[in-house]
């Protein structure tokens, strides 16, 4: 298959309110993001020929309410790696010539099933018969071991959360929006689950987010600005479970990379713009450690020197994150990384972006850390 | 996603996982082993190398070290609020596998990084016992 075939764009994106107990139901979220991004793209409800679900809950009962009358209609659940998964799938879809329109669909209102049972997990093993339970005691378990292998300190961890407030108080319709916070604010906030205090974790949230995937082709045809779709990869933590490197690594981010930034033809430093899955802080560290953009152990020191920050050497997170934006199970950092292409990120737009590297990952709960990784690699141009 | 379990009381294993939670009843801790690869598995697993008919379980000594751990401050189910703080270790067997579990006769404050450790049977319910960690004597 030649690479122009297999060459997709994303040429909408919609993006509802986010935030807490918004008390919307989630296919309205759904709704309210597909014609939000059926608006950008310049396309009609029509045009959709290929849904995917990317809430986890069966895709073909969304389609009355929507709307919609695709050739398929799938559902994708990889926890924080669906967004970027869905688009693998779409790409493979619009390369076979099996669609036209691909819309991946999200919608969450965890406010409206919250029973104080907590959300739990995917549980592999029996960790919660000892009390581990959800995703942040995982991440403990990483940053723990972070701190003992590299000397990594709560001030670091800190350092993630500060900047990517600072980059959210800018930001209108994030939780961080016009509420800057200092590292004695993380220090000062309460252990949740040691090393991680609250300022560590990310909130989950309410929202909707549509994201439409077109061939680069037809993209030219579309009056939207399109972002390129240049490599994608997948890795999967059970290879690292089996052999125990999974507390060496956050996920198993390096086949993930290996192929998206082969299939890109592109080395780490073309990256411009950085949008990594970060429910926790330490996660932000580990991953700019397992891509590169520093050696293993430095995550730390690196992201106190404010290189992860405006006019640092890899802004990341620019939106927020999910530290201090908005929680929307992996589209947050396809989001970010679309604004930023389109120069569309107002006060912390990166100048001159033109690529962006884009993370996820999913699966929390059991025995693993976060079970998958993908990677994703845009470009601002068709 | 497999089925929730809230320890102890509708505690269900997974069918692989039987013979494990069988031998912890009579206070023996098993391990998964592979017939092809030597290799020892937790949780059972359908051997990547030589599928599910080679595996075996086996002894295991019951002691390893504490790989990495947390201490769990805020309650993430109602019944843990009585809990609070309480450790989570991952134990680094002997044989190899990490087994995710609790240290008990031990304070918080004491656990750490490469603390050598050994199993313990706490029987939680006539059904049930668990697979818990002490520190070292031996």
């Amino acid at each position: 298959m030649s690479s122009r075939a297999k060459s997709c764009a994303i040429v909408g994106f919609g993006v509802t309110q986010q935030g807490r107990q918004l008390g919307i139901p989630e296919r309205e979220l759904r709704r309210e993001a597909l014609e939000r991004a059926l608006a950008d793209a310049g396309l009609r409800r029509a045009d959709i020929d290929g849904y995917i679900a990317c809430h986890g809950g069966v895709a073909f009962e969304d389609l009355r309410y929507l709307g919609l009358g695709p050739l398929f209609s799938w559902s994708l659940a990889s926890g924080g790696a669906t967004a970027i998964s869905a688009l693998i799938v779409a790409r493979g879809v619009l390369a076979l010539g099996q669609a036209r329109h691909v819309a991946l669909c999200y919608g969450f209102a965890p406010s409206l099933f919250r029973s104080g049972e907590g959300l739990g997990g995917y549980g592999y093993g029996y960790p919660e018969l000892y009390g581990m339970v959800g995703p942040a005691t995982s991440h403990a378990l990483h940053a723990q071991r972070h701190m003992h292998l590299y000397g990594t300190t709560s001030e670091q961890l800190g350092a993630v959360a500060v900047t990517q407030r600072a980059y959210a108080v800018t930001r209108p319709g994030t939780l961080g929006y016009g509420k800057p916070i200092t590292l004695d604010d993380h220090q000062r906030s309460r252990m949740i689950c040691e090393p991680l205090r609250l300022l560590d974790c990310c909130r989950d949230t309410d929202g909707g987010v549509c994201v439409i995937v077109t061939t680069a082709e037809r993209a030219r045809d579309l009056r939207s600005r399109p972002v390129r779709v240049l490599g994608t990869g997948t890795g999967h933590n059970i290879r690292n479970w089996y052999d125990k490197s999974v507390y060496a690594h956050h996920d198993d981010i390096a086949p993930a990379k290996t192929r998206a930034f082969g299939e890109a033809g592109l080395e780490l430093d073309a990256v411009d713009v950085a949008a990594l899955y970060d429910p926790f802080t330490i996660s932000v560290i580990m991953q700019l450690e397992e891509y590169g953009f520093c050696a293993a152990g430095e995550g730390g020191p690196f992201v106190a020197a404010g290189e992860t920050g405006p006019g640092g050497r890899i802004p990341t997170n620019t939106g927020g994150g999910q530290l201090s934006g908005y929680y929307a199970t992996g589209f947050t950092a396809m989001v970010e990384a679309i604004l930023q292409l389109r120069g569309d990120a107002g006060a912390t737009q990166v100048e001159g972006a033109e690529i962006a590297l884009v993370s996820g990952h999913g699966g929390n709960g059991g025995v693993q850390n976060t079970w998958a990784h993908a990677t994703a690699l845009l470009v601002a141009s068709l | 996603m497999t089925a929730r379990i809230r320890a102890p009381l509708d505690f269900a294993p997974d069918d692989l996982d039987r013979p494990f939670w069988e031998a912890c009843r009579r206070h023996e801790f098993l391990l998964q082993r592979s017939r092809a690869t030597g290799r020892f598995y937790w949780p059972a697993v359908c051997d990547p190398e030589s599928g599910r008919e080679g595996m075996e379980w086996v002894r295991a000594s019951g002691r390893g070290v504490v790989h990495t751990f947390s201490i769990i401050h805020q309650p993430f189910r109602r019944d843990l609020a009585q809990r609070v703080p309480y450790n989570i270790v991952v134990v680094e067997l002997e044989e190899g596998p990490f087994f995710h579990a609790n240290v008990v006769d031990c304070p918080n404050e004491a656990v750490h990084i490469g603390m050598p450790v050994e199993v313990v049977f706490d029987d939680v319910t006539d059904e049930v016992t668990l697979p818990r960690f002490r520190p070292q004597r031996r």
